[in-house]
């Protein structure tokens, strides 16, 4: 007990006798204390790391908030317009707006308003559907390329070579131009997916390939997983982050397409409301009525912006070294 | 650096011969009918129709279609169009007018995407960044296409400073507003990566170091902060200069410029598979060339690149 107070008394003095320097007393920092985790407390995985940064950033704020509203419109178009956006009348072609009809008649006399709102689920449903498939695709073919190696990786890797040499838009035409009129979101989805796949194969591949080689992935072998369920379970799950993030940001890019393949006229049949149908029809009356081409094309911008936008957030904070000061 | 070269060059045959046989058999294999498409409307001839798969060797198994196809087209015999005009013929016009129209795209795109590109990442937080990174995705999000009307209503009809349209024989002005509207979306990704690279180069040890050093403003932005931040810049113009030849479909069919695009559009229109099968297989061939020549430049440029 008395050592005990004299160790103590010594400490607060600073410097001990005969020492030059001040050297903490053992008790002095308490190292445990410092040292020691609360466990009772939740992990922190990447991705709730990553949604605790998202949740602050105003890019994603303002990203999240239109694409909620994208989504809602393309889920009940109804709720915003009565009308059946095929439903045209000649008497009406071209008129300017008017209550009830705030955007005004095309040349067919259809509502441009209607035909804006009930265009979003056709934009909406080739981007993500075309986005979840080149997911699925791209990263499987990489993730085998990558993690068997060896003659499996030098032939994925030349197939996927072969299907990028391609550019996605001229491939698209190519096989389009076989089914011009008949088919429905699926075939541009499809085709879309087909020459869209193997920029996430090389991301993915290039993932896994440094995966693989982690301790974690060593460990769970030497517990005596198989290499499937290493690839499943580990291997796979820590690659996301770059996919999702390539993934996210390409998702604007095949709405653009979808709509770039309609104005050619071998995307959709014209029986499908589609923004890029409209913009087409539009066009030859461009110089006579500039507002018929706007409003779809506004509608086109301001969704692939938002989902370019989430993109660069989610790149953000799933890569903090990307992350920009 | 010529055994690395060599080596590319042997492992693009058979992404090549795969492309081609693939274009191919997109075209020709699947299950649309190409000579029921050369029809369109019209009932179909039985006689001609077997006339035309005759000489189209349709009516061979597909492998020897494709073989066949092969071997003319390394003789740059790629048959003839429905009007019997040489296929080869028609694309060797169209083919100058593309080159020039991409190369002008090009240039506007690199010059303007790296010198704002640049401002923007230096002075990061500004108003003009801010205008400049607004604007960059504005230009990525608005399709090619309205911007190319946008361009075409406002520049040529209301303010007539540019020709409306360009025709068949085309020159510098006439071809540089579909220029500048080929070339916008690349600009846009350039900007942005200039700048991402531009300011995360900024925040180097190096680019402390020779500040540190004493080295004044100008030559530290010159000599280490772009040098290294145009790396990446470059590789990406090199892609892009293969993708502008096919990116050119859309810019020419609405400024009307009677180049490959104009042509591939037209002959989609009207059927002619064995045209689309051709350029197709031409602007692969280009795309696959200008990307070898980007890892070649990238290697040459970075000499931390080994040529493994």
């Amino acid at each position: 007990m008395s050592d005990t107070t004299k160790d103590t008394t010594m400490a607060d003095s600073r410097v001990l006798p005969g020492q030059e320097r001040y050297v903490a007393a053992p008790d002095a920092v308490k190292l445990q204390e410092v040292d020691s985790v609360d466990e009772s407390a939740p992990a922190t995985s990447m991705w709730a790391d990553a949604w605790r940064t998202l949740r602050k950033n105003p890019l994603f704020i303002v990203s999240a908030i239109l694409i909620l509203c994208v989504i809602f419109v393309a889920l009940f178009p109804g709720v915003f317009t009565r009308q059946n956006p095929n439903f045209c009348q000649l008497e009406h072609s071209l008129e300017k707006g008017s209550p009830g009809h705030p955007f005004g008649y095309d040349t067919q006399g259809c509502d441009v308003f209607t035909r804006t709102v009930y265009g979003t689920r056709t934009s909406l449903s080739v981007g993500i559907l075309t986005t979840l498939l080149v997911m699925v695709v791209g990263s499987l073919i990489g993730a085998l390329a990558g993690f068997f190696g060896g003659w499996i990786d030098a032939v994925l890797s030349r197939f996927t070579d072969i299907f990028m040499a391609i550019p996605m838009l001229l491939g698209a035409i190519v096989v389009l131009q076989m089914f011009r009129t008949s088919g429905s979101v699926w075939k541009i989805v499809l085709v879309l997916t087909l020459f869209g796949w193997t920029q996430t194969a090389r991301i993915s591949r290039g993932a896994v390939m440094e995966t693989k080689n982690l301790e974690f992935n060593t460990a769970s072998t030497a517990l005596g997983s198989t290499p499937w369920r290493n690839l499943m379970r580990h291997i796979l799950p820590n690659s996301m982050a770059s996919i999702i993030v390539v993934t996210t940001t390409s998702l604007g890019t095949y709405i653009v397409s979808e709509a770039t393949l309609s104005f050619l006229g071998i995307g959709l049949p014209t029986t499908t409301v589609s923004w890029g149908g409209d913009i087409s029809n539009a066009q030859t009356i461009l110089r006579t009525d500039p507002s018929v081409l706007f409003y779809p094309s506004a509608a086109l911008a301001i969704t692939v912006l938002a989902f370019i936008m989430m993109g660069d957030a989610v790149k953000d904070a799933l890569d903090p070294k990307s992350r920009t000061a | 650096m010529g055994k690395y070269l060599l080596r590319r060059i042997l492992q693009m045959i058979p992404v090549v011969l795969g492309t081609t046989l693939l274009v191919y058999a997109l075209v020709f294999a699947l299950p649309g009918d190409p000579v029921k498409a050369m029809f369109g409307d019209k009932p179909i001839n039985a006689a001609v129709a077997a006339q035309i798969r005759a000489e189209y060797n349709l009516d061979k198994p597909f492998i020897i279609q494709y073989l066949l196809f092969l071997k003319n087209a390394l003789t740059l015999n790629f048959g003839n169009t429905f009007s019997g005009q040489p296929v080869i013929d028609e694309i060797g016009q169209a083919f100058p007018v593309t080159i020039k129209l991409a190369l002008m795209a090009f240039v506007f795109e690199a010059i303007f995407g790296v010198i704002f590109g640049i401002i923007s990442g230096l002075k990061k937080g500004k108003w003009y960044d801010s205008v400049i990174l607004i604007v960059s995705l504005l230009l990525i999000s608005v399709p090619t296409f309205v911007t190319g009307f946008l361009a075409q209503y406002f520049i040529g009809v209301k303010w007539r400073l540019l020709p409306v349209t360009a025709g068949s024989d085309p020159g510098f002005l006439d071809l540089l507003m579909p220029a500048m509207v080929l070339g916008s979306v690349s600009m846009a990704y350039i900007i942005r990566l200039t700048r991402s690279e531009v300011s995360s180069n900024i925040a180097e040890d190096y680019v402390r170091t020779a500040r540190a050093k004493g080295m004044s403003n100008g030559s530290v932005i010159m000599r280490h902060v772009l040098r290294n931040s145009l790396i990446p810049v470059v590789t990406y113009l090199g892609q892009d200069l293969g993708a502008l030849m096919s990116g050119a479909m859309i810019s020419e069919t609405i400024f009307n410029v009677h180049g490959i695009g104009f042509l591939t559009y037209q002959s989609i229109l009207k059927g002619e598979s064995n045209m689309v099968v051709s350029i197709v297989t031409l602007l692969t061939l280009i795309f696959v060339v200008c990307n070898l020549a980007v890892d070649m430049l990238y290697a040459a440029l970075d000499p931390r690149i080994r040529y493994a």
